[in-house]
């Protein structure tokens, strides 16, 4: 654990500073957000709420930090048609009274028209209720717990560790020739094991074997998870964590020499910018991470766009990962189905239909259309990439693909009701 | 003496009942569900007196029996269709069988030796709850299920969160008057005795196994209650929420809030909740509130043994005092 809290601030450190790519944080030119007028919007502020969960063992503030800069580029450009964003973030910091306080007072207190940014592993299963009960959509970015995927009124932008998790194996059975993987996650029913055990599903689906190994998020021991992952004798670890704890159990890896015993996969957490000052050399070529949105360097539209409002409107220390990227484009979705409403008949109904009438609209950080729709669960965006950390970076070893689960199968029928897929 | 004590108990008890229907009325509902919070690990916290003022004992594993009494709550409402009451009652009886037997190491031990195995069924059940998690929908004994929790019931008097806050103030209310009627008859008398001389209570035909381990029963029972009101409170449980270093927090605001009066037990709950709630509320960091806890024990232990609750019973009994006489 102790290890852990040395990385946690390292790497957070390491994604704050914004110099990963200097030529699209310099391309402030080709920033875009909302009207762009160019004049800040001075009319009766709109109440948007964010809630993210930072504190050990995990930092899932990227997403409501690059909304927050979205929104304050959005507010200096004419806002919501003359009306300002007022984005009200609250810390649940995994603890679940703390989130359903919190959640309370965005929706009932401050009464929210919507939610944007989310990204927790404990708030969404509190708030979920509340949410439906409510009439309010979140909008989340950072979501990692079944909840997220299986309610009426929260719909994540970023794909959540199952999909993530499963199309890093099923690059792993193909590309690497996995027969044996261990799915190493945090020992909570709607996060780790409802993640991990998908994964054996999946392998078992592939003919091959999958084993769990769970444990717990309030006393992290990472060596003996290794341990144990060595006892189970896999020959590939999934890790299914938080970017902190994934980072740490490479680290042990790496003091026992055991990058060579597996083949080493992972969603999308663990990929950041500032990764490679962490991670140094000993992992080139054999780290691989599958990633839910464009690479954070990728030459997209969307993607400068998100690089250069984050670095003219992010705060210092603001993390600049995948969750980043999603919460921004989140906010821009959520933004311009704001745009399409009268600015004087903005309220939490109102945007909420708008939110569920968002239905194909295409963005080069994603791999297909995204949609709201009005339905039980949502899960828009379940194709990634492949990546592989390469001196100090990553590179793309596999673009856009899908993924083959029975989970997925409410989540196509409504992509064909919808005419987004046949 | 007595008589201008009872009258405060009556004018302070008449105040706190007021309290429960107006709080509801002018909280906003980030409030609501904070004293919600506060009254529950309050009533915990009473649960916590019972046994250091009535007997000297020192129980650190408060924390996890409420985390009991909130499983088997769980584990009712998803196994059964019992009413949520039925449910509420039945984790407090078993988690007072549970509090009773583990009473048995207490039959011989006092002071810091209890207060370490007690700590260490804390940290044991903090394994157990973080090994097993808590029943969310699923099959078997432990009923968990890798998913989202399934679909959770409230008393149909409390469905709303306001409405829920005065269920969970009534039920406080309740066993408080339960514990206080204990202090007042047979086994207060007995506790009494044995506080004084285990010896001598034995002498006097005092079965004192028999009334130490109803003491740990009736503590048992309040956090039992306490878990059960707390799952009905969250609608699921974490076994984050049961770390065993909350024990000996909440046992230490037992101390400064007062443990020779159900008062203190609710200003307890309300340093336990309240506070880190308004400090996060500042945008200040919780934690801070850990300084300030500790600088209050220091005060309670050094200046003040009977807590802040007696520190106020005093001033107000002093008060009634001074006007009594002016009058005469």
């Amino acid at each position: 654990m102790k290890n852990l809290m040395k990385i946690v601030p390292a790497l957070a450190f390491a994604a704050g500073v914004q110099a990963f790519s200097p030529a699209l944080a310099d391309s402030h030119s080709e920033m875009s957000c909302g009207m762009n007028t160019g004049k800040a919007a001075t009319g009766e502020p709109i109440k948007v709420g964010g809630i993210n969960g930072n504190a050990p063992p995990g930092d899932f503030s990227g997403g409501t930090d690059a909304a927050a800069a979205y929104f304050a580029c959005v507010n200096a450009n004419g806002g919501i048609n003359g009306r300002p964003i007022e984005y009200i973030v609250e810390n649940d910091q995994w603890n679940p009274e703390l989130a359903g306080q919190v959640g309370t007072k965005l929706v009932k207190d401050e009464g929210v028209v919507a939610l944007v940014g989310n990204g927790s592993v404990v708030s969404m299963a509190v708030n979920a209720k509340l949410y439906a009960d409510e009439g309010v959509m979140a909008m989340a970015s950072a979501c990692a717990i079944s909840e997220c995927y299986e309610s009426s009124n929260i719909v994540s932008t970023n794909q959540g560790p199952l999909p993530s998790g499963i199309g890093a194996l099923k690059f792993a059975i193909e590309e690497l020739g996995t027969e044996h993987a261990a799915c190493i996650g945090f020992n909570i029913p709607n996060n780790g094991g409802w993640a991990c055990d998908w994964m054996n599903r999946y392998m078992e689906s592939k003919g091959k074997k999958g084993t769990s190994i769970l444990m717990d998020p309030t006393a992290v021991d990472l060596n003996s998870v290794y341990l144990q992952a060595l006892a189970e004798r896999v020959d590939t670890i999934l890790l299914m964590l938080p970017a902190g704890p994934a980072i740490g159990l490479l680290k042990v890896a790496e003091e026992q020499g055991g990058r060579d015993l597996f083949k080493w996969v992972s969603p999308t957490p663990i990929y950041e910018p500032g990764v490679g000052e962490v991670l140094g050399d000993y992992w080139s070529g054999h780290l691989y991470v599958n990633i839910e949105l464009a690479q954070y360097d990728s030459d997209g539209a969307d993607n400068r766009n998100w690089a250069a409002v984050t670095a003219k409107y992010g705060k210092e220390g603001d993390r600049l990962d995948t969750f980043s990227q999603s919460g921004f484009i989140s906010a821009k979705f959520f933004t311009d189905a704001l745009l399409t409403l009268d600015p004087d008949k903005i309220d939490r109904a109102t945007v909420t239909e708008a939110i569920k009438g968002i239905v194909g609209v295409e963005s080069d950080l994603l791999c297909g259309p995204y949609y709201v729709g009005d339905a039980d669960r949502h899960m828009p965006n379940h194709a990634g990439r492949m990546v592989v950390y390469k001196d100090g970076g990553f590179e793309t070893v596999r673009d856009c693909y899908d993924i083959d689960t029975a989970y997925l199968d409410p989540i196509r029928e409504q992509e064909k009701a919808l005419g987004l897929s046949q | 003496m007595i008589q201008t004590l009872s009258r405060n108990n009556l004018i302070i008890l008449v105040v706190i009942v007021a309290a429960i229907w107006l709080l509801p009325l002018v909280l906003n509902s980030l409030w609501i569900k904070v004293v919600t919070s506060a009254v529950i690990f309050g009533l915990a916290a009473a649960g916590i007196s019972v046994l250091f003022a009535q007997l000297g004992l020192i129980n650190l594993s408060q924390i996890a029996l409420v985390g009991i009494g909130g499983w088997v709550l769980l584990r009712l409402n998803y196994a059964t269709g019992l009413p949520f009451t039925i449910s509420l009652v039945a984790g407090g009886i078993i988690t007072a069988i549970i509090s009773s037997i583990l009473a048995l190491p207490a039959l011989r031990m006092r002071g810091l030796y209890l207060a370490l195995v007690t700590l260490m069924t804390a940290g044991a059940f903090q394994i157990i709850f973080n090994a097993f998690q808590f029943p969310n929908g699923g099959e078997g004994f432990w009923g968990v299920a890798q998913q989202s929790a399934g679909a959770f019931r409230r008393p149909l008097i409390a469905q709303s969160d306001v409405s829920y806050l005065r269920y969970v103030l009534t039920v406080a209310a309740l066993c408080i008057a339960v514990a206080g009627v204990h202090r007042l008859t047979t086994p207060g008398r007995a506790w009494a005795m044995i506080r004084q001389s285990e010896a001598n209570a034995m002498a006097a035909g005092i079965d004192v196994t028999f009334f130490k381990m109803w003491a740990f029963a009736l503590s048992g029972f309040m956090a039992g209650i306490a878990g059960g009101l707390l799952a009905g409170a969250l609608q699921q449980l974490d076994a984050r929420t049961f770390v065993a270093s909350d024990s000996i927090l909440l046992f230490a605001l037992a101390i400064v809030g007062g443990v020779y009066h159900w008062l203190g037990a609710l200003i307890a709950g309300l340093l336990f909740k309240l506070l880190p709630a308004l400090f996060n509320d500042f945008g200040v960091s919780a934690d801070l509130t850990l300084v300030i806890f500790g600088a209050a024990l220091l005060h309670a232990i050094m200046t003040a043994p009977r807590g802040i609750a007696g520190q106020i019973l005093s001033g107000f009994a002093g008060l009634v005092k001074h006007r009594e006489t002016s009058h005469d």
